[in-house]
């Protein structure tokens, strides 16, 4: 019998890197297919690709043993595969039964029908959701719930989950398995994106592990164990080559304490956390996304704002402090370089020297009253110096700069505040090689100078090689610590799903 | 003023914040304390002091002494010893309940002081002066529970000049001073109920100088050692203990209508018994099911370095037999810890604690 739903050898490369490669991947019908990697090992990808998100750049996609060529999701979708994504794509200002029916192509849709059609629909998946409610006022779960219910009443054949489990609350996962199970029982084949392992041991029935983009294997789940998987998910040669063998090396004694987070919590996301960071010294954040790492630190740096109501404490140099907005957190010597550095790290369309000197004025480093472009131009190319920041000039924009040359420009911007706490997240992702080693070179000399600096990286290579201490976070909360040469990729992967 | 206090009080912030410390860094959880190579027992030990080369312990009433392995009764007292300190190489002072301090050995041997404070926690000595803590003004040493949970800041530091018998109160109003050391010409003292260590310079004892804020332990005594200072947490903060720290009302009544044994309170050796509130089941805490319970009593033992801060720790956790930690010394390249709480004094090689 052939399968349900195949990828025969398929690639998809950005910009001529691929994300996946030649990987064939089959899904049965009545299925529970696991996908497991770390962070970049090219699930999402797969995914899309299946999902008619991103067309593969080679390799053919099989249905029902026709070749299939998916262009659209909505045609995906006609096809009978659906997607969940973690982050929901429903309308918040609709209600339920709105967003179940929305792409139903009809010129008139009457609302009371609607929700009696909704009603009788989610009664039917046992789903305990009012079909009048706005989605915006539901929770992640009840939106997991209506995601579901929409891939259903389009009779998908095919369900793709994307981290379903990550937002949900212990109950709410107990019912999303239990829907998991009726939805295998109507012949339903469903692939399973999954951080956390003992949920893929559970309900999966057979698991694929991704790494590096590259197919490791795929096994029934009965010949599984975690061991096993953390083995494949981590194993790797590409990297050893980038980063070496971090055992040997010499870690920095701890400094004063400068950062003391106590049973921090927000939302779903931070709960109940606390760990501390200390001068001349690096410490590394690893976990996998969702696990709240960069929500912590966003919060540290007044970024995002922690519960209103018993939402912990931020100690800095023993001094409580609770930022409203980020400028504070920068006068008091807190800088958040972001992980996001299109969105949130520079001003594209504004020069190099423009986005180095805003740094400047945001952390009242600047001794004029007025704009100085004199100033400007000397801090500018002062940094640019000192991080070799590749560029015709100071005067050429953000935008027009390679990844690495970005990302150097937003740590200039960061580290002309003078900081006595930088929170790096994700200091190199989407940067080259060569810029890899050139901010881990800067990142070392500002531990070096006294600085406490934090590391937050979903690569474990990068962390083992860079950290003198490891913080291991899973589901909101510091889990593990371990000394930076003491731990290897297999223990802190472990910590991180178990 | 009153309105921040409120809005405090109604979200958790400020002063009302129920959070407690992570152990991380140099504080990192071990076993160290249970693995030690040598296991002494002395039931209720609590002080620690070395006099003429050999290791002194404090119990109840008897100053022992450690002769190769067992324990030697040296000196008999008429009341409940409450610490020991060296004074010189050969002699050691002794503080009672009483609020007397008997000199033993040496050529001030059996001489006593009076002073007026009867809940002496620790001693050091610089020449021919002697400073003491007093814990309390209001409470025993053995109510140190009701003395924390009553919120007071009544310890005191003393003086006294040996040669002359005078005796000066130099600095008040400190939340149970259980630790105190000699260093650079003024007092590093560890105050339990805040959760600190501060210097008090004995020019102007009224300014205070935090050295280590917010530990994650209630710190007791201190003793200099080899590039340091060792500094003994006789029992673990948690939120839960914070908590009540912050509802008046639950702790007059829990004062007045709970048996001490079983009050919300940090002790030197819990889960003796199934009465114990919370003790190995769940706790929903702050609206949260926490898996487990949070304990009320560990081993830890700190190192620290010439500036007081830490490199190192020695940790009993909570399913561990060397709890209640009340003092510790550095002697002839071992580390001696007197764990109260299970009436053990462990013994391990000093290099091995090095960071």
């Amino acid at each position: 019998m052939s399968p349900l739903l195949e990828l025969r050898n398929g690639t998809k490369a950005y910009r001529g890197v691929p994300a996946v490669s030649d990987v064939t991947f089959t899904l049965e019908p009545g299925e529970v297919h696991a996908l497991l990697g770390e962070n970049g090992a090219g699930k999402s990808t797969l995914t899309k690709m299946l999902a008619g998100v991103v067309a593969p750049t080679s390799g053919e996609i099989f249905l029902e043993g026709q070749k299939v060529t998916l262009p659209t999701p909505s045609e995906a979708l006609a096809r009978g595969i659906a997607m969940v994504y973690q982050e929901t794509s429903l309308v918040p200002s609709l209600t339920v039964a709105q967003n179940i029916y929305l792409s139903d192509d009809r010129t008139f849709h009457r609302l009371r029908g609607l929700y009696i059609a909704g009603q009788q629909f989610l009664q039917s998946l046992n789903f305990n959701v009012d079909p009048t409610a706005l989605v915006e006022a539901l929770g992640a779960g009840q939106k997991q719930m209506v995601e579901i219910a929409r891939a259903v009443h389009h009779n998908a054949k095919v369900i793709i989950f994307d981290e379903p489990t990550a937002t949900l609350t212990p109950e709410e996962k107990y019912q999303f398995f239990s829907l998991v199970d009726r939805l295998r029982a109507r012949g339903v084949s469903i692939i399973f994106i999954s951080h956390a392992l003992e949920e893929a041991l559970e309900i999966s029935d057979r698991i694929t592990i991704l790494r590096d983009g590259e197919h490791v294997l795929t096994a029934p789940t009965a010949e599984l164990d975690r061991e096993k998987i953390v083995r494949a998910m981590v194993g790797r040669s590409l990297t050893d080559q980038l980063y070496g063998d971090s055992h040997g090396r010499e870690v920095r004694a701890a400094g004063r304490k400068v950062l003391s987070v106590q049973n921090l919590s927000m939302g779903k996301i931070v709960r109940n956390t606390s760990f501390s960071v200390f001068a001349g010294q690096i410490t590394g954040v690893f976990g996998l996304i969702g696990s709240g790492r960069t929500e912590a630190a966003k919060v540290v740096a007044g970024v995002l704002k922690r519960d209103v109501f018993h939402g912990g404490q931020v100690r800095l140099d023993g001094r409580p402090v609770r930022y409203r907005v980020p400028r504070p957190a920068v006068r008091d010597g807190i800088i958040y370089v972001t992980e996001d550095r299109k969105l949130e790290g520079f001003f594209e369309t504004m020069s190099i020297a423009e986005n180095i000197y805003m740094g400047a004025l945001a952390g009242g480093q600047t001794k004029s009253l007025t704009l100085s472009m004199s100033e400007m131009k000397r801090i500018a190319s002062e940094w640019t110096e000192a991080l070799s920041v590749r560029a015709i000039n100071t005067d050429a924009r953000v935008i027009e700069l390679s990844g690495g040359n970005q990302q150097k420009v937003v740590v200039a911007k960061a580290l002309v505040q003078k900081p006595k706490l930088v929170i790096f997240d994700e200091p190199t992702r989407g940067v080259d090689v060569g810029a890899i080693a050139e901010i881990h070179q800067l990142i070392n000399r500002l531990a070096d100078e006294g600085v406490a600096v934090m590391v937050i990286s979903s690569y474990l290579p990068e962390i083992l090689h860079i950290s003198d201490r490891i913080l291991v976070c899973r589901q909101g909360r510091i889990v593990e610590e371990f000394i930076g040469t003491q731990a290897d990729e297999e223990t802190i992967m472990y910590a991180a799903v178990h | 003023m009153i309105l921040t206090r409120l809005m405090d009080n109604l979200t958790g912030r400020g002063e009302a914040a129920v959070t407690v410390p992570p152990l991380d860094g140099a504080l990192r959880p071990n076993r160290a304390l249970d693995e030690a190579p040598v296991r002494l027992k002395l039931a209720d030990v609590d002080g620690l002091a070395v006099a003429e080369g050999a290791l002194h312990a404090s119990s109840g009433r008897a100053l022992y002494r450690l002769d190769g392995g067992d324990w030697t009764i040296v000196r008999t007292c008429e009341a409940e010893i409450t610490c020991i300190a060296p004074l010189g190489a050969a002699t050691l002072a002794v503080a009672l309940a009483s609020g007397r301090v008997v000199i033993h050995g040496g050529a001030l041997e059996g001489r006593e002081f009076a002073t007026d404070a009867a809940c002496i926690t620790a001693m050091c000595a610089t020449g021919t002066t002697l400073y003491l803590a007093n814990g309390s003004a209001t409470n025993a040493p053995a109510d140190w529970q009701r003395d924390l949970i009553e919120r007071n800041r009544s310890g005191a530091l003393w003086r006294i000049e040996l040669t002359t018998g005078e005796t000066t109160r130099i600095a008040t109003d400190l939340a149970w001073p259980a630790g105190l050391v000699a260093a650079d010409g003024a007092l590093v003292v560890s105050e339990a109920w805040a959760h600190r260590l501060i210097r008090i310079d004995l020019s102007r004892p009224a300014q205070r100088e935090t050295l280590y804020p917010d530990l994650a332990g209630y710190p007791g005594r201190i003793t200099k050692a080899p590039g340091g200072y060792w500094l003994a947490a006789f029992a673990p903060r948690s939120q839960l203990v914070e908590f009540v720290l912050r509802e008046p009302k639950y702790r007059r009544q829990m004062l007045a209508t709970v048996e001490r044994d079983y009050w919300i309170a940090p002790r030197l050796r819990s889960g003796s018994s199934f009465y114990e509130p919370l003790q190995g089941g769940g706790v929903k805490q702050l609206g949260r099911l926490k898996p487990w319970a949070p304990t009320f009593s560990a081993g830890l033992c700190i190192r620290l370095d010439d500036d007081f801060q830490p490199i190192a720790s020695l940790h009993s956790r909570a399913d561990g037999d060397t709890h209640g930690v009340t003092s510790v010394l550095e002697h002839a390249g071992q580390v001696y810890a007197a764990a109260r709480g299970d009436g053990t004094v462990i013994a391990l090689p000093a290099e091995e604690t090095r960071p």
